[in-house]
């Protein structure tokens, strides 16, 4: 089969689903990173704070984007109450429950006493990181629920969407640690981020390779991996600039800044984090726009889907200019 | 309860896109909607080549993927085996578009016009827009419906009408006396891309 004889590419998903995934992501990366420093007690407090103040305003500011992004917005309800039929049902509770448990941890930790509340800060705090990681996850399943792009169709999209969300969930509490600044704890906390942070970069790296790999061996899919390949927005946007960077300022941050002084370490990982973050949209945007539907074969001929035409406006009837 | 399909000869079918504007003028489907829509593929190489046409439409397939992602129910199946977008329930998602390999499903986000935007609408696109509004709407998702309405008549559907080449035959594939069924058992009949596990009831009789 020839993979250039192949699909046209889908055209109905396109930014603000890019960006509800990368919402998804970001939200419960953020959130699980922060309910895990908040078992490491004070040493790592800031970044808690800054983690539970992401979670639950990423998802629902994301949930709003999809639901914006509705031909039916007024329906998007009726998703809730067939639970269990289909990926979109499933991920409606999903989120929901995610949505209230980093809701009750976020007020429970910042309006109450912790002496008092680290039980059931505690309860929350695990069911929290149970459904932030599916709701990372669903945003994959979502994808690979869909039949019709085999591009899409592959295990390894929650997996590579786990690990991203919680790259870009690293990177926006980092962001907000730059922001809400509290001294030399701040750094020291930056220099356990980093570490993480570039440790989770080398595991998404692997993980893209292996899902590209894999996808290129599929006939169907393999022309999906071709697209992206030339795509800027893919080998600049979220290779070079989203991945290998930040892992570059991060290792700077862990093993050379030792001497530096807060101030540059600052400025150091707020570049990282932001182009870390930029990357992590760009990986959804390149996955989504580079999805294309599988060739129809039939008698030894395969039939291409024919692209629709940028503009379709018919000239006819038109005056000549002037 | 028959199972309806659909059987087109493709050694028949010479791509005149009849069956695709008969599509358009019974259903009313504004600019880039296809319901019925009609792909050209090649075989061979230079100079031994051929082309040919192969007219799609929704496959209402035995096992619809697009049923199996619909959040709110909106994709049913009938039980003559049609399957239709009911479009009170259809948020939009557009998963269903995503979850067809046979790109059988379009969603517009308002109607338009087939000429240039200002102009008024004519008696004729008055009519076409309500009848899209509604039968179908905007900003849910639509597709072939095998033109039930016509089939609850008795009558055939519009593309299969409008053939000039008689490529297509449609009825009920459980009847074994029916003429689909009989061209696709001696005919061999296949489905396109059977390893997708949909399990069309559109077959196609092999281009020569």
């Amino acid at each position: 089969m020839d993979p250039k004889v192949n699909g046209q590419l889908q055209k109905d998903w396109g930014g603000l689903i890019a960006l509800y995934l990368f919402l998804g992501g970001v939200g419960g990366g953020a959130y699980t990173i922060a309910a895990i420093n908040s078992f490491l007690g004070k040493s790592m407090e800031l970044s808690t704070t800054v983690g539970l103040w992401i979670g639950f305003p990423a998802l629902l500011i994301g949930s709003l984007i999809l639901v914006a992004d509705l031909g039916n917005p007024s329906k998007f309800i009726l998703a809730g109450l067939k639970p269990g039929t289909s990926w979109i049902a499933r991920g409606f509770w999903i989120i929901s429950l995610f949505m209230v448990f980093s809701f009750l941890h976020l007020v429970i930790h910042e309006f109450t006493d912790v002496n008092q509340t680290a039980g059931i800060m505690t309860v929350l705090a695990v069911l929290g990181i149970i459904f932030a990681i599916l709701t990372i996850a669903y945003t994959g399943l979502l994808l690979g629920a869909s039949k019709g792009i085999p591009f899409w169709r592959s295990g390894i999209v929650p997996v590579l969407f786990v690990i991203s969300g919680l790259v870009t969930g690293h990177f926006l509490t980092m962001i907000g640690m730059v922001v809400f600044y509290e001294g030399a704890s701040t750094v020291t906390q930056f220099r356990t981020m980093a570490l993480e942070a570039s440790i989770v970069v080398v595991v998404e790296l692997l993980a893209i390779l292996f899902f590209l790999h894999a996808a290129y061996k599929q006939p169907d899919s393999r022309e999906s991996v071709e697209r992206i390949m030339r795509k800027t927005i893919f080998i600049v946007g979220y290779f070079i600039l989203g991945l290998g960077l930040p892992f570059l300022l991060m290792l700077i941050i862990r093993y050379t800044m030792t001497a530096s002084g807060p101030g540059a370490i600052l400025a150091v990982a707020f570049i990282g984090a932001l182009f870390g973050l930029i990357g992590g949209f760009l990986l959804r945007l390149a996955i989504l726009v580079c999805g294309a539907l599988p060739t129809l074969n039939m008698g030894g001929f395969q039939f291409r889907r024919i692209a629709k035409p940028k503009d379709l406006k018919p000239q006819i009837g038109l005056m000549p200019p002037q | 309860m028959p199972q309806y399909g659909m059987v087109i000869d493709l050694k028949r079918c010479y791509g005149c896109y009849a069956c695709v504007m008969a599509c358009k003028v019974k259903n009313h489907t504004p600019p880039e909607v296809f319901w019925a829509r009609l792909l050209k593929g090649e075989r061979g190489k230079f100079p031994n080549t051929m082309r040919q046409a192969l007219p799609v439409l929704c496959m209402h397939c035995e096992e619809p993927s697009c049923l199996e992602v619909c959040p709110t129910g909106a994709t049913q199946k009938l039980d003559n085996g049609i399957v239709i977008v009911d479009k009170d329930k259809c948020m939009g998602c557009k998963a269903c578009i995503m979850a067809c390999p046979y790109g059988a499903r379009y969603s517009v986000e308002k109607w338009v016009s087939y000429f240039p935007e200002g102009l008024p609408l004519s008696d004729y696109e008055k009519f076409a827009k309500n009848y899209w509004e509604e039968k179908s709407g905007c900003g849910v998702a639509t597709k072939c419906d095998f033109c039930l309405d016509l089939i609850e008549k008795d009558k055939l559907p519009a593309c299969v009408e409008a053939c000039p080449a008689n490529a297509r035959t449609f009825g009920d594939l459980d009847d074994l006396d029916s003429e689909a069924s009989t061209l696709i058992r001696k005919c061999r009949g296949e489905v396109l891309n059977p390893e997708l596990g949909n399990k069309p009831k559109v077959y196609y009789l092999a281009p020569r």
